[in-house]
């Protein structure tokens, strides 16, 4: 009888620039180069959106207060974010990555994942792969980057971090679960503060710890999050690496064998396309700021509405309670709906937006 | 258990329970409706999903006491589809529940009762009432503004707490860290020395749906940490929200020195109108104010500008602020007067909007940088 095949290993890298905005300025002005500089507002009530490594020395972090990281460094120079030049570098980057493979999911303007499990320049292998892209982002744009290898995102992320500034690090599948084990659990996704606080309670404290809990106990404590939870302890984490994702959308419809005109029957059916919309968008650790209700009636005249949230749709009920609330704002209806669909969108860099918006003074 | 029902009081408390159940459960007796058949001819359906409970209490005829659980999406939608006026009779034996209602027969897997996860309310010692138009009122009027951040869950929930001021009040709160909502009403009877709770947001959107279907009064008892709402034929009861809220009394400004009257819905229109061309990246609304004129403007790199005056009462410095379109949108939706004050200090600075000094609720914007 013949053996279902394993799935074949991937080679997935991660990429981050180091100190991203605060290494622009410097690159740009030399007489910031060696300093320690925040970029963001100095002000009363700014808040550093990046930090330069002289910075981080002093304990400055990003979405640190201004004052609280002038205390901590009072050297520190204040320089005002230049996003048009941060998305240009953004693009020259990916326009190196996209000599390597077509399957690049970027996170933020600054990282990103990139599958090159086809080797299709024919290198040789993932971290020769992950050298080369280095080395050209530092001769193109004058920039240093620090990448993960590994056959997984969520070991790639982590491996990326192990080296920094200006390094690689490559976690084979053999030294993946010894890795994990290792870790602290704050490292995991979706583990906070608060998460962890709590973990420490039940004698978790690194991934190892992690591992040796049941796939009960997890979902005792940690609800749906346990799933992921019980596999990342494993090195396990089967996300494959989008390329259609962040900057566009991701959401779920679907076509009713009868039209649907009354709100309880609709409002089941929006529950279910939800549920699928999520299930795709919690794979992308996204958070959008757009909900978009897609409305198809019994005459094929097809309408959107949508609402935004500042701090993004992160938590599957405001995601719904956006979707009911547009559906309930068509009512009554003149016509019967034989489509439902519901989107998520405006997932893209959260920062420029937050230093836009400051924050109340709580 | 077997018991009758009719379909339109089956389907009604369906409707409420089913929504507490979370769609994707990784305990299988969480997606399922306990119902219980008691001989004083009552039928109870409860669902949870371990946060938050729902109990919703009917009339039925009871041949024979007993529970049993089902699924709560499969049931409501059998309900749904079931003939109007029909009588639908439920009867549990063997790990099964069959529904029969006119010619139709479902056949459901159940789950036993005692696998069921009660929430242990423990002692509620602080009880009062509240009517449910000042229920309703408390939370149109804050919870747009509670956060959906789960870092901060903290502030993912209404904040209630009392205090004694000319008049002993009860007032709730909710913030985002960028906008501010604090409704004050009347202190009922017995809320007294509450603990300071922070009620979470999915139990505050189950209660306002059950509010929309009630008049009279709730029955509120709570703890430091749960709460229960008695409301009609329901029973909510939730866990509070383990965190601290903010001191947010300290964000709301007393010293504000400008003042802008102007009428609620020409600005609230204007804001809309000129947001119509702003994008992911520029949600920003400029206000620039002159004497008794603002002129709202919106820059856009990728679908251009937008203007527009508004008349206003306004005399003081002139000087320019931004706003996030959506959240000025969202407050001025709350207003219901012909005018809203409108308390400035700076493009910097946390700025007040309320109806007047009496009204009960107020707002609390953070501006942005334009």
């Amino acid at each position: 009888m013949p053996e279902e095949p394993a799935p074949p290993l991937r080679k997935i890298i991660h990429i981050d620039m180091d100190a991203f905005y605060a290494s622009v300025e410097q690159r740009d002005d030399p007489a910031l180069r060696g300093r320690p500089l925040a970029v963001g507002y100095g002000q009363a009530r700014g808040v550093v959106a990046a930090a330069s490594y002289e910075a981080r020395a002093f304990g400055v972090r990003s979405a640190m207060p201004s004052t609280t990281a002038l205390r901590r460094c009072p050297d520190l120079v204040f320089v005002p974010p230049r996003f048009d030049v941060y998305r240009a570098v953004s693009g020259e980057i990916h326009r190196i990555f996209a000599d390597y493979t077509p399957l690049i999911e970027p996170l933020s303007l600054d990282e990103a994942y990139l599958d090159v499990t086809e080797d299709v320049r024919g290198l040789g292998s993932a971290r020769a792969i992950a050298v080369e892209i280095r080395a050209r982002i530092r001769a193109d744009t004058g920039l240093t980057a620090s990448a993960g290898v590994s056959y997984n995102k969520f070991i790639a992320k982590l491996a990326s971090d192990q080296n920094k500034p200006d390094g690689l690090c490559v976690i084979p599948p053999s030294r993946g679960p010894d890795f994990v084990a290792a870790l602290p659990v704050r490292r995991f996704h979706g583990v906070g503060p608060v998460t962890a606080a709590r973990m420490e309670k039940l004698g978790i404290v690194t991934g190892a710890d992690l591992r040796d809990r049941s796939l009960a106990f997890l979902q005792e404590h940690f609800g749906s999050h346990a799933a992921y939870l019980h596999g990342a302890a494993r090195g396990e984490d089967d996300r494959p690496v989008r390329p259609d994702r962040p900057l566009k959308s991701v959401g779920a419809e679907r076509t009713f064998d009868t039209d649907l005109i009354e709100p309880e029957a609709l409002f089941a059916a929006l529950d279910r396309v939800a549920e699928a919309a999520w299930t795709r968008i919690q794979r992308y650790d996204a958070r959008g700021r757009t909900a978009t209700l897609k409305v198809r009636f019994s005459d094929f005249r097809t309408i959107t509405r949508a609402r935004s949230t500042a701090g993004g749709y992160a938590d599957y009920a405001a995601f719904l309670g956006a979707g009911r609330d547009l559906l309930k704002a068509l009512f009554p209806l003149t016509h019967g709906i034989r489509l439902l669909g519901l989107t998520l969108s405006g997932i893209a860099d959260e920062r420029e937006a937050d230093m836009l918006q400051p924050t109340l003074p709580l | 258990m077997k018991a009758t029902i009719e379909r339109a009081t089956l389907l009604k408390s369906l409707s409420h329970v089913q929504s507490v159940v979370e769609r994707r459960n990784t305990i299988p007796i969480l997606s399922n409706v306990l119902i219980e058949a008691a001989a004083d001819g009552t039928l109870k359906l409860m669902a949870t999903d371990l946060d938050l409970q729902i109990v919703e209490t009917v009339e039925a005829q009871v041949e024979t006491a007993g529970a049993t659980t089902v699924s709560a999406h499969t049931l409501f939608d059998i309900a749904r589809k079931l003939p109007e006026g029909s009588q639908v009779s439920l009867s549990a034996a063997e790990g099964k529940m069959q529904v029969i209602a006119g010619r139709a027969r479902f056949n459901l897997q159940t789950l036993p009762r005692d696998d069921f996860p009660v929430i242990a309310e423990g002692e509620l010692p602080t009880k009062f009432e509240l009517s449910a138009a000042i229920l309703r009122q408390i939370i149109d009027k804050t919870r747009f503004a509670i956060s959906t951040e789960e870092t901060r869950y903290y502030l993912n929930g209404i904040f209630l707490h009392v205090s004694d001021e000319a008049q002993p009040v009860l007032k709730a709160a909710a913030t985002d860290g960028h906008r501010l909502a604090r409704v004050t009403v009347p202190r009922p009877d017995g809320a007294a020395g509450m603990p300071d709770v922070i009620v979470p947001r999915k139990c505050v959107g189950e209660l306002r749906k059950l509010l929309d279907e009630v008049d009279g009064s709730v029955e509120v008892s709570l703890s430091a940490t749960k709460v229960r709402f008695g409301l009609g034929s329901a029973i909510l009861t939730s866990k509070l929200i383990d965190g601290t809220f903010p001191d947010y009394s300290r964000v709301i400004p007393i010293a504000n020195d400008k003042l802008l009257k102007i009428d609620p819905k020409s600005f609230m229109e204007g804001v809309d109108r000129v947001a119509t061309i702003a994008s992911e990246k520029t949600r920003a609304v400029k206000m620039a104010l002159e004497r008794d004129k603002i002129t709202l403007s919106v820059t856009s790199p990728e679908n251009g500008t937008a203007a527009e005056e508004v008349p206003g009462d306004y005399d003081s410095d002139g000087f320019e602020i931004g706003f996030n379109a959506r959240y000025l949108l969202d407050i001025l939706g709350q207003i219901e007067g012909d005018t809203v004050e409108v308390h400035l200090a700076d493009a910097a600075a946390p700025t007040l909007i309320r109806e007047n000094d009496t009204a009960p609720a107020l707002y609390v914007l953070m501006p942005m940088r334009v």
